[in-house]
């Protein structure tokens, strides 16, 4: 694997992009900010061949000038309401272009739970710590370049034994109109045997713009996560968002994904499973069309015995639409009885579409059980054939199977108004043609 | 049971690499060094064709731009490509009339191999080609297959004989450019084999070539290429071993098939390279092969068997592209690493015509300090209707310092395809061990049965006298591993 760079002209614009942010953003945050800039100079853009962006082509992204948000573009509350969950109205966190929007936000019940994160920078060594060290061996081009330009991010943190059983939602609104980047910021911190459950959706008003999300989930002993993704950015926008996940005893981190699509969706899961008996589920479900791409990039490391890991994902590709995946499970040495599964199955309707897959193991251990899967393939004509025997018509007989294949990830989330949304909206999709 | 027990003591017995005695034959060494005058002196001592030099002259300047690749999952010292000798061949005085003519010293070698070239002792039906070093020293049942019209030579003779042949497909399916040690085969490659098969002929009998590197910091860098022509079909065997050296020694071979029309190859390998010193990993092999099959013709098809149970180091990846519409192609394949081997091995297939299909089952066993990786790709071009493919790659660990790895590429392009893929890694475990102690089956008997469970679907596509040889090496190699 080479890591040579793209022409260095790209780089540079952000660089000098970078001086902007550092002029304007918190002292506090200055430091973090310049460890991860000189990472990102480090690693540089990938080229088409790097293997961490093998189905990914950056090359429009990167060659396109963004700017930065001056915060002047304001959100509607209604746009806001219409897109907060029934049951979340009372917790939600609303960021606009990357910066937390107090104003739209709901935070009355969960008010305690947050701090700043230049403020947690400054006041809790052992995360400014943790965040440096991230930042320098981050290996991700473009997480480090979303701490290099991250504003004001969240940190949220739940104490020991405090469960919080109303779902909190995160919405990251992007205004769009112009290629303008942002970077939200956030950290959940969970103590011993704490519980969150947590539904992040991402919207844009108008398209063109680069949202670049960074998140590190923290859990310690015995705490657990239900962790809902909704990606329904603007189809023509650039969406990348890096999640950490570090598990220790005993902890569980249970998340779906559901995505829309946009002009390349990338979603990077780095899980460390780092104490005996921790859980990991990963489910993820995306409904392509036009020329719409997801990539999903996976690494999940079993660094202790006895660990468990899921994964499941399943994409429906139509039109020119590109659905990609590369996911590695790698289990240390000494990490025994590790049991990790891992099945992707696409759905091709359209013959233009691509299906690229990489589902890698590695694995330092002998008493271990893994197994991966991936499949690549069109309705069962069988079954397609018996509805139409049973009267259903050709048209309708294909759209429940295809909406059946999307429902079996959909109907994991366990928030009935996500999955009543998302059977609306992101299933609607298939109904617009090739059906 | 008296007998099983005996086949275990046999085995403890021969435990050590029993291939790793040198021969003392003269031969003819060029000094260490790779340059252009290098290249055109090999092409000058072969006496080749005009074509044929301008091929290496190309290969070489190509090789002098390109890189190591570092992709691969395997760690080892960077080669100095300029302290190896690129010909090595065994004194000859004269052109041989008949084998007697031949070095008894390299006979012999042969015939503690187990593989005897002497006509009268010759295997009843299998014509084999000898490699020694770099050049072919004897090639069996010649005649015979000549009475069907079928051409099975060394390369040499082969570009004496049938220049327009060679011209024709030579580079056709691995270019000269197309990986770092392809290129260097193409520039400095000395001998190797050459069959073709005329339309409408079934080979009589199995058709192999005998691998042997028996100087110290020699590269060994043979070529094959095989055409099997319209409604044809041939089996091919190939198997290799070297000397214990302390040194590495280099392999970097290239094999190319071609099938025409309705044309089918079975190529099987059995390679048992030095696998450099069990417990300091000194020395050793390193195999690094290009092996690829074009199915040029329609409903044409190519099936690649391996067991691989030697090299330090294995990268290799036999592919098949499927060019033609109808065509199939297969790999299986059982991979043992153990010591402090390193195998990076896998296949591609690359579906371009219609209806094509593949299959892909890989077997890897890693046992002790060792590490190995699957690698394989299945691609499906967008014109490639109804394309089907089924990869199974399972892994079985021995031992907690081991480490196995699989790393499928799947790529498709085309609505109508079926792609399936599915891995898993497991150890043997002791249930099963402890149920056959219960009835009375020693342990290593156990193991034997686990494994050649575990290989058997790869086994049985192995000619006969091959699958046996390969159960036994596999046993061999785990011996001291497991328990």
């Amino acid at each position: 694997m080479s890591d040579t760079l793209v022409e260095s002209s790209a780089g540079s614009a952000f660089l000098d992009l970078h001086k902007k942010i550092i002029e304007q953003g918190s002292p506090a945050l200055a430091e973090l900010q310049q460890v991860a800039l000189n990472r990102f100079e480090v690693l540089g853009f990938p080229h088409s061949k790097h293997e961490m962006y093998t189905y990914v082509n950056t090359k429009g992204l990167v060659e396109t000038a963004f700017s930065l948000s001056d915060g002047s573009k304001k959100v509607s509350e209604d746009f806001v309401a219409s897109h907060v969950y029934p049951g979340c109205e009372n917790q939600c966190l609303v960021f606009v272009d990357g910066i937390f929007n107090r104003d739209l936000s709901r935070v009355e019940k969960v008010s305690a739970n947050l701090v700043p994160l230049s403020e947690s920078v400054s006041s809790d060594q052992d995360l400014k710590k943790y965040l440096s060290e991230t930042a320098e061996n981050e290996n991700d081009v473009f997480a480090a370049l979303s701490t290099a330009f991250c504003g004001e991010g969240l940190v949220f943190k739940v104490g020991d034994n405090t469960q919080i059983s109303e779902p909190v939602q995160v919405l990251f609104v992007s205004t769009g109109g112009s290629p303008v980047m942002h970077a939200p910021r956030l950290v959940w911190q969970l103590g011993k045997l704490s519980e969150v459950k947590v539904i992040e959706k991402f919207v844009g008003v108008e398209g063109g713009y680069f949202i670049n999300a960074v998140q590190d989930w923290l859990l310690e002993e015995g705490a657990g996560v239900s962790f809902t993704q909704v990606q329904a950015d603007a189809s023509d926008s650039w969406h990348f968002s890096k999640t950490r996940v570090h598990l220790h005893r005993n902890s569980r981190f249970h998340s779906s994904n559901a995505s829309f699509g946009s002009q390349l969706a990338r979603h990077h899961y780095d899980v460390r499973l780092q104490e005996e008996g921790s859980e990991l589920r990963l489910n993820g479900v995306s409904v392509l069309d036009g020329k719409e791409q997801v990539h999903n990039f996976i690494r999940i490391h079993h660094e202790a015995p006895q660990c468990v890991s899921h994964q499941h994902f399943k994409n429906v590709i139509n039109g020119h639409a590109r659905s990609s995946f590369d996911g590695t499970v790698i289990v240390n040495q000494g990490a025994q009885l590790t049991s990790s599964d891992q099945l992707i199955n696409n759905l091709m309707l359209s013959n233009d579409g691509h299906a690229d897959n990489k589902p890698n193991l590695m694995i330092f251990a002998d008493d271990v059980k893994c197994t991966h899967g991936a499949t690549i393939g069109q309705i069962d004509k069988e079954q397609w054939f018996y509805l139409q025997t049973r009267g259903l018509s050709a048209r309708v007989a294909k759209e429940l199977l295809t909406r059946s294949f999307a429902k079996s990830i959909i109907e994991t989330i366990e928030f009935p108004e996500v999955v009543k949304d998302l059977n609306s909206t992101l299933l609607k999709k298939l109904e617009v043609r090739n059906v | 049971m008296s007998d099983e027990q005996n086949s275990v003591s046999d085995i403890l017995e021969d435990n050590t690499y029993k291939y790793g005695f040198t021969t003392d034959v003269e031969s003819e060494t060029f000094a260490k060094g790779l340059n252009e005058d290098v290249v055109r002196a090999i092409s000058k001592k072969k006496n080749e064709p005009q074509f044929m030099l301008d091929f290496r002259l190309k290969a070489f300047a190509k090789w002098k731009t390109m890189k190591v690749p570092e992709w691969p999952n395997v760690h080892y010292p960077p080669i100095d490509f300029q302290n190896i000798s690129y010909y090595s061949a065994p004194k000859q005085k004269k052109v041989l009339n008949s084998l007697d003519e031949v070095d008894p010293e390299v006979m012999r070698t042969f015939e503690k191999l187990g593989i005897p070239l002497d006509e009268q002792k010759k295997l009843a039906n299998v014509a084999v080609d000898a490699v020694f070093d770099s050049v072919s020293v004897a090639t069996t049942h010649k005649k015979k297959l000549m009475e069907v019209g079928i051409i099975f030579c060394s390369f040499s003779e082969a570009l004496q004989e049938y220049p327009e042949l060679i011209e024709e497909y030579i580079g056709s399916v691995v270019p000269v450019g197309d990986n770092y040690y392809a290129a260097l085969n193409s520039a400095v490659f000395t001998d190797g084999s050459f069959v073709y098969i005329p339309p409408d002929t079934i080979s009589p009998m199995e058709i192999s070539t005998y691998f042997r590197i028996n100087t110290e910091e020699t590269g060994q860098f043979e070529r094959t290429l095989i055409i099997c022509a319209e409604n044809s079909y041939v089996s091919y065997l190939e198997g290799c071993t070297a000397p214990q050296f302390d040194t590495n020694q280099l392999h970097a071979a290239v094999v190319e098939l071609v099938t025409l029309e309705n044309a089918e190859i079975k190529y099987s390998t059995v390679q048992n390279w030095y696998a450099g010193d069990k417990e300091t990993g000194k020395g050793g092999i390193y195999n690094f092969v290009t092996k690829r099959g074009k199915c040029q013709g329609d409903g044409s098809k190519i099936s690649w068997t391996q067991v691989e149970t030697g090299s330090a180091i294995t990268w290799k990846y036999p592919s098949c592209l499927l060019l033609g519409d109808n065509t199939t192609g297969e790999f299986y394949s059982v991979a043992l690493t153990n010591g402090h081997m390193q195998a990076d091995t896998g296949t591609k297939m690359i579906h371009v015509g219609k209806n094509t299909r593949s299959s892909i089952i890989s077997k890897g066993i890693s046992a002790d300090y060792s590490s190995n990786s699957y690698r394989g790709q299945v691609k499906v071009g967008k014109n490639a209707t109804n394309a089907r493919n089924y990869s199974q790659c399972d892994s079985m660990l021995v031992g907690d310092k081991s480490s196995a790895h699989t790393f499928p590429y799947i790529e498709t392009a085309n609505s109508s395809v079926q792609v399936e893929h599915e891995a898993a890694t497991s150890k043997i475990s002791e249930d099963q061990l402890f149920y056959f102690e219960s009835r009375g089956i020693s342990r290593e008997n156990a193991i034997e049965a686990v494994i050649s469970g575990f290989c058997k679907e790869v086994f049985k596509q192995l000619p006969m006298e091959f699958a046996v040889e390969a159960q036994k090496l596999l046993t061999l190699k785990l011996e001291d591993s497991v328990g």
